[in-house]
């Protein structure tokens, strides 16, 4: 059974189809049907689940964006659940290094939720995949979320948990993803923090950590390839004193730059601004961090 | 048997010359007032009528025709009771109609002839003057208000009485002088020092800078993170008020009413910080009789909005008009007024409903749903009108404690000189044009006035890509670089100003995601 919609955008493929991903079809509730657009292919591509809360932090959104573009970079495709937060960012990585990434999402494949995404679900049914066990109109009933996450850890070699609480449904994927016997990668944060419980906690329970930026490839056992060499002559001898500031003291405030620094708060606002422009670093409420290594 | 009496009319914050003209005639005892009187202004006749009998005059047994000249103007307040009363005295010859015609009258009387305090006086008063009144006879309560004032005599009364022994020349009231002309001294710092504050270094730096040049600012933290302490700080840092700007404040308040009885020239800025929850009519003035609202009240002041986003919308864009013209019509069924509104609109507001999105320590418990919803509360036209727009985050614990610090920290006096220093050569060098300060600008003169050198030009076309600004906002970061320009006293704009004044502007540039920011 094959069927198309009119416009001939959104197909499905039945399990009993050839073309039905084997990654999915070994599992132990596959779904009947698949609802897709894009190219079903890349099901079989080497596929990194990147999962997280919605509601993150700067510092989860940083390494969900930059992780997977770095990733994508590699030739890995990324999955995700194209929810707000970690998964929208996961998804905006890999587009931005030109990779594929794969959204699984918990409600129809023509319907966007949310609908802040809608850009983003053009730009990934363009240059990667929708997927879906429901079928066209079935609206995001909860319930259907944490179901279709056994689809994202199924289709995928790993599953990186960015960001998560103590009660994140990224924990449900990372259960999956034990159950179905795929590796389950953590990116640890601050124990102070509450968005990083999840995270930490599956660290402790034997998940690999994530201890820099360009890990995960190797992980996945693909060579690095070498980054571009960053030209460090571009930044002033200012710029660079407030820039090792950031990058030793992680998270700061444009205070407490001035009290590391000494320089008055008029001149580090000016710094931060032309690193801010130049992409090394990054402010978010009130926040300065680093934006790449 | 008739009389002409001068008094004045208040037209929006002005006041017009207004006849009175008083006629008894034979016929049935009656008093009719002509000359489009309000309510207020057709009870006076029974005031008048008590009151000259309780003082010990007659009223006159005729047929009294009262006209207000100019007669196709509306007339309000209860300040026509003394000319009024004068108006009957002197037609009946108990008064000399040729002496009393030297003076303006305003005063409200009561029944046993006593005059009180009116609304306005002192509006009254500059319009009168410049319209050629050179002395005024005025109700006691309102001689600290009008003392201020040049080039008019005053005498203040407090019994009809008096007025007639001063104009029998039986008894003449001395005409009164206060302090007159006094230029004001600085602002007080009794609403707390920026000393006081600690940390937050780089927001006072944002402050300083609005202050220089009146900028509007929009703050943007979570709660405690001293958003409203450093608001209250603000008019200490801002230069004193001349002689003109206070006769002004002080004018817009006498017609609000809510000037202190013995207060006098109000010498402060205006520091208005209204609830949430006001009206758009109570913000931007108006009512069936229009009144000055909170934006005219603030006039040369600051206008501070506490939880920007919970203040009705109509409110808000309310505030559009004042933000762009320095002023606001309010256009009525009765009449159209227009009051002066040269606010420095400074807002406060959280990142979200709750307050906690992005704080380290506290959980934000807004859906994504609900804090777009918060945002979107202020409008795009409105956050484009706003010249600054700075992050406030809580200072830690650790750094509140702290009492050493290896920057030298800023306070309030040190502020204000450096601001006045900033004001002093804006003005010099906007001494051809209508603008004093940068906020001004307009788009040809920053061409004239912002000249750019190619470092600085190639900061800017990067941060437009960056953060997506749109033209407006390329024109208030010249204008802020600029300013930031002058507070270093700086003639020439170079690249570390444009990108201190592109950090006050990237909060909503950004949409502030990380999405959009890629």
């Amino acid at each position: 059974m094959k069927i198309t919609d009119e416009e001939n955008r959104i197909k499905a493929i039945s399990i009993d189809n050839d073309g039905y991903p084997e990654l999915l079809r070994v599992i132990e509730n596959p779904p009947e049907v698949l609802y897709y657009i894009g190219d079903l292919g890349i099901c079989s591509t080497l596929c990194l689940a990147v999962v997280g809360a919605r509601k993150a932090t700067p510092y989860g959104k940083w390494a969900a964006y930059n992780i997977s573009k770095l990733t994508a970079e590699h030739g890995v495709t990324i999955i995700s659940g194209m929810a707000s937060g970690i998964d929208t960012c996961g998804h905006l990585g890999a587009l931005a290094a030109g990779g594929s990434t794969i959204a699984v999402l918990g409600c129809g494949p023509d319907i966007c939720y949310p609908r802040t995404n809608r850009e983003l679900m053009n730009k990934i049914a363009q240059q990667g995949l929708i997927l879906s066990e429901y079928p066209p109109g079935r609206g995001p009933h909860p319930g259907q979320f944490p179901v279709r996450n056994r689809i994202i850890s199924a289709l995928s070699y790993g599953v990186l948990v960015v960001e998560a609480g103590l009660s994140s449904g990224s924990l449900i994927t990372a259960g999956h993803a034990l159950n179905q016997g795929k590796e389950v990668f953590a990116v640890p944060g601050n124990i102070n923090c509450i968005y990083s419980a999840g995270t930490n906690r599956l660290i402790r329970d034997g998940a690999m950590p994530v201890t820099a930026i360009d890990e995960i490839p190797e992980l996945l056992g693909i060579r690095k390839i070498r980054p571009k060499e960053e030209e460090d002559s571009l930044l002033g001898e200012d710029e660079k004193v407030i820039y090792e500031l950031v990058a030793v003291h992680g998270t700061v405030t444009l205070d407490r730059l001035c009290l590391l620094s000494g320089k008055q708060p008029a001149a580090v606002g000016a710094l931060v601004t032309i690193l801010e422009i130049k992409g090394r670093l990054q402010t978010t409420m009130g926040k300065i961090h680093v934006a790449k290594y | 048997m008739y009389s002409r009496i001068l008094t004045g009319s208040i037209v929006g914050t002005d006041a017009e010359v207004v006849t009175v003209e008083t006629d008894l005639s034979p016929g049935l005892p009656n008093v009719t007032i002509v000359g489009l009187p309000d309510i207020s202004v057709r009870e006076a006749r029974e005031r008048i009528r008590v009151a000259l009998m309780n003082a010990g005059y007659r009223f006159p047994s005729k047929r009294i025709t009262v006209n207000l000249s100019p007669a196709d103007s509306k007339k309000e307040g209860t300040h026509f009771d003394l000319p009024i009363a004068m108006g009957v005295m002197a037609a009946s010859g108990d008064i000399s109609a040729d002496e009393a015609s030297r003076y303006a009258f305003i005063g409200e009387l009561s029944l046993d002839g006593k005059i009180n305090p009116v609304q306005g006086a002192i509006a009254l008063a500059i319009g009168l003057r410049n319209r050629g009144t050179q002395k005024l006879i005025l109700p006691s309560g309102n001689k600290q208000e009008v003392s201020m004032l040049r080039d008019i005599e005053i005498y203040p009364v407090e019994h009809i009485a008096e007025v007639e022994a001063h104009l029998s020349g039986f008894n003449p009231v001395a005409p009164y002088s206060g302090r007159p002309g006094k230029a004001p001294e600085g602002q007080p710092l009794d609403d707390g020092d920026f000393a006081d504050v600690a940390g937050q270094e780089g927001v006072k730096r944002a402050l300083q800078v609005a202050a220089a040049a009146a900028h509007n600012i929009l703050m943007i933290g979570p709660p405690g993170a001293g958003k409203t302490m450093m608001a209250r700080r603000l008019p200490g840092i801002l230069p004193a008020m001349t002689y003109e700007e206070c006769l002004e404040v002080t004018k817009i308040f006498s017609i609000a009413g809510q000037l202190q009885s013995e207060g006098g020239l109000i010498t402060r800025r205006p520091f208005r910080s209204p609830h949430h929850t006001i009206s758009p009519t109570a913000l931007a003035g108006g009512g069936t009789k229009p009144r000055p609202g909170e934006v005219s009240l603030a006039h040369f002041g600051v206008l501070f909005l506490d939880e920007f986003p919970e203040f009705q919308r109509k409110a808000l864009e309310v505030l559009r008009q004042p933000l762009e013209d320095e002023k606001i019509t309010i256009a009525r069924t009765s009449a159209t007024v227009t009051y002066p509104a040269k606010i420095m609109l400074v807002a406060a507001m959280n990142p979200c409903p709750c307050g906690y999105l992005g704080h380290s320590t506290r959980k934000c418990i807004c859906s994504e749903h609900q804090v777009l919803q918060y945002l979107s509360k202020i409008s795009g036209p409105l956050a484009d009108r706003i010249d600054m727009h700075v992050e406030i985050f809580p200072v830690p614990c650790e750094e509140l404690l702290a009492d050493t610090v290896n920057y030298k920290r800023m306070d309030s006096m040190q502020m204000r000189r450096t601001v006045e220093d900033a004001r002093r050569i804006q003005i010099d060098r906007y001494s051809e044009e209508k603008i004093s300060y940068n906020s001004q600008l307009t788009p040809p003169l920053i061409k004239k006035y912002c000249p750019l050198d190619g470092e600085s030009k190639q900061l800017l076309k990067m941060a437009f890509e960056t953060y997506k600004l749109t033209a407006r906002s390329g024109q208030k970061i010249i204008k802020l670089a600029r300013t930031i320009a002058d507070l270093g006293k700086n003639d020439k704009i170079s690249s570390e100003h444009i990108a201190e004044a592109i950090g006050y502007n990237r909060y909503f540039a950004m949409g502030n995601t990380y999405e959009n920011h890629r």
